[in-house]
């Protein structure tokens, strides 16, 4: 029906979909007061970067090299730190070995001359603390509710121990949203690759490793500009409950939470007559899981009966498992009112012993609400037909039709003649 | 009522035209146009949140590692059979250490995982191969479906491209990867009616949680703060598109044309009826 108002009217379907999207965007308004995001590169200095094996020069030229072409192209729009790790303690003992990382260049908007003064002073001197060195990065971005990325650049493991790199990455990236750990390993072999993928995988970055000065040079460069691009939306942190009666009541839009394995988490939406709920849940799989997982997202009335449900499963590499689902009330009087949806999400992700399970694998659940019914009309578009067997029954109805209303003219005639 | 009427008026005039073959201008412009405008995008995103989003027709390029997860979005709408492919150039063989299976999915705006009906989305290439090739075909996309159908709906599709079985050595090496989003039109046969309330695109509005001792009446309206990214466009100029600027898949189909044949044949032989049953009288009026 409203398809042919529409194009009695002559209406573009566009401006129909806009009037259907135009009302009240009061909550939209707010999200504008988006800050610069904010990068820090956190660079190991420890003495293994003398070695000379990429391109014939050392690591740390190599580094150096990158760096100068890094802070040339840096987008304006980025507040861009400099770490080190294993720059100034030269000897051997661990303890003091372990705490060496310190600031180069406070995280801000660059001076790029001031920038390279302080990245040419460098030397390959000590150890490499990568765990406390992210710590610190951790810190040096706090505050504010931009979008955080980290690239660590090292060619060693941490050998500090007890604190695992990899653990403080993902307490990290659980403590605030959206902090990215993108690592880049120099020459790297078996366990330092093993520990920085670890390290990506756990914040939701990315591992690359790096053999050619070039490659170093526009990767870091391509995180460097990914940070500057993504101005996505930063979602707002929620905490779903165990029972529908006291979860959050949240409203459109997108959360994030964590869910540990087999933990189900509960949240609370309104919906009201001629609303459509959306909603979609990914659940990440955020350090190593066992090979066959799943997600299950269930929309359900305050008293525990199933509306729909949405879910996958699968099995292998992956980064995160997603299902969603939608539902409208089925309006049952004339008074439009608001019902509450219960939404549950649980998972069957589940991981080897060694693994922790502290903190939960990271959830993002997007909210929508569409304000306009469905509308469900004929199979077919517009109830037209198609076909041979159309066109044989339509023609058979017409011979039919002309043969007799032929008779029927005929009796009539001769009914006329008798009389 | 009487704009139906009118419509199939005016659709009945029009009918014998367009069986002449002028119906395939107007299919051509119901269809998918290919936007060369714009220059393709060099990136990838690495989750749903950041995808970049394509145009159909786009072909968007991204240097990254072995190991990520590249995504890419791009609009579909009703009565497209939506293809997505991907050519991912591997590193050089002799730094490589053995097989790689590389993988694409395709899914829907509500993130939900779509099968593809046609083409390879796994393939795994050897030590000596230099490229891989995936390539995914959607069932036709419906304009309605129920709720609780997994059917394929007019709105967004996120691609995501990443190798899934791979020599532990081989992670972190440089590829290339190669993604282009193409739709086709599927033609009259699957040509279906409904409306969806509004295209399933992606939230791109970061939530609020709201007061729950609040009424539940006033809290929805707060809520119902649209996720339609028609009418946030302007703060959201990433968001997806339609593909030719417009959702619904248009009046036309090739349904048109069988109808009103139909319509055509069935006065034709209702004619030619009627003329059957007269000639024996007017033969015998002849006679007399």
């Amino acid at each position: 029906m409203i398809i042919r108002k529409r194009l009695a009217a002559g209406a573009c379907a566009l401006a129909a979909t806009l009037a259907v999207g135009l009302f009240p965007v009061s909550a939209a308004a707010d999200e504008s007061a988006q800050e610069t995001p904010k990068v820090e590169l956190v660079l190991d200095v420890s003495g293994s970067m003398g070695t000379r094996d990429i391109d014939g020069q050392s690591r740390m030229s190599a580094a150096k090299q990158a760096f100068n072409d890094v802070l040339d192209a840096v987008p304006a729009d980025v507040q861009l730190g400099i770490r080190t790790l294993g720059a100034n303690y030269p000897g051997n003992n661990r303890v003091t070995g372990c705490k060496d990382t310190a600031q180069l260049y406070p995280v801000g908007h660059v001076d790029r001359t001031e920038a390279k003064t302080a990245v040419a002073t460098l030397m390959p001197t000590g150890w490499t603390p990568i765990g406390p060195a992210l710590l610190a990065a951790g810190k040096d971005l706090q505050g504010g509710n931009a979008t955080r990325r980290i690239v660590l650049i090292t060619d060693g493991e941490d050998t500090c121990g007890p604190l695992d790199p990899c653990v403080v990455a993902r307490q990290l990236a659980a403590e605030g949203t959206n902090l990215t750990v993108d690592t880049l390993g120099l020459v790297p072999n078996d366990k330092i690759r093993t520990q920085l993928s670890c390290i990506a995988d756990a914040t939701g970055g990315t591992y690359t490793s790096v053999t050619h000065a070039n490659e170093l040079t526009s990767r870091v460069k391509q995180l460097v500009d990914r940070a500057a691009d993504t101005q996505v939306v930063t979602p707002t942190a929620t905490e779903g409950a165990a029972k529908c009666s006291t979860a959050p009541l949240l409203g459109a839009g997108l959360y994030t939470d964590r869910e540990e394995f087999s933990e189900h988490r509960w949240y609370r939406v309104n919906v009201s007559d001629g609303q459509e709920l959306r909603a979609s849940v990914s659940v990440g799989a955020d350090r190593a899981v066992n090979n066959d997982y799943g997600v299950l997202l269930q929309a359900l009335t305050t008293n525990g009966r199933e509306l729909v449900r949405g879910s996958d499963a699968g099995s292998g590499r992956t980064d995160a498992i997603s299902a969603g689902l939608r539902y409208a009330w089925a309006p049952n009087s004339d008074t439009p009112v608001s019902r509450t949806v219960c939404l549950e999400v649980s998972n069957s992700f589940s991981a080897p012993a060694s693994v922790k399970t502290t903190p939960g694998l990271p959830v993002e659940l997007g909210i929508g609400l569409v304000s306009s019914p469905d509308n469900p009309s004929d199979v077919a578009a517009f109830g037209l037909g198609r076909g041979w067997v159309l066109l044989v029954v339509l023609a058979l109805t017409g011979l039919l039709a002309g043969l007799l209303w032929g008779w029927l003219a005929r009796w009539r005639v001769a009914i006329r003649r008798i009389n | 009522m009487r704009t139906t009427t009118r419509l199939a008026a005016a659709a009945l005039a029009a009918g014998t035209a367009l069986l002449a073959g002028g119906w395939t201008a107007v299919a051509d412009t119901a269809g998918p146009s290919p936007s060369a405008d714009g220059s393709a995008p060099t990136e990838a995103g690495t989750t749903f949140r950041t995808a970049t989003v394509l145009k159909q027709g786009q072909t968007g390029t991204a240097d990254a590692s072995t190991g990520d997860y590249l995504y890419w979005v791009f609009p579909a709408t009703a009565g497209q059979n939506a293809t997505a492919t991907a050519t991912v150039t591997l590193p050089a063989p002799s730094t490589r250490h053995g097989t790689v299976t590389w993988q694409l999915d395709v899914y829907d705006g509500l993130r939900r995982h779509q099968a593809c009906a046609s083409g390879r989305p796994s393939r795994t290439a050897s030590v000596q191969d230099t490229t891989v090739s995936l390539r995914c075909t959607l069932r036709t996309i419906r304009p309605w479906a129920e709720p609780w159908s997994n059917d394929p709906l007019p709105g967004a599709y996120y691609v995501r491209l990443t190798v899934v079985d791979l020599p532990s050595q081989d992670l972190g090496l440089p590829v290339k990867a190669e993604v282009e989003a193409t739709a086709k039109d599927a033609g009259g046969s699957k040509a279906a009616d409904g409306e969806l309330a509004a295209p399933l695109t992606p939230v791109n509005q970061a939530g609020a949680t709201l007061d729950p001792s609040a009424d539940p009446s006033a809290s929805a309206t707060d809520s119902a703060a649209s996720s339609n990214a028609s009418s946030n466009a302007s703060s959201q100029p990433e968001a997806v598109q339609a593909p030719g600027g417009d959702w619904s898949p248009g009046w036309w189909s090739d349904r048109w044309v069988w109808t009103v044949a139909g319509g055509v044949l069935g006065a034709l032989m209702g004619v030619g009826g009627y003329t059957l049953t007269r000639h024996p009288r007017r033969r015998q009026a002849g006679q007399v």
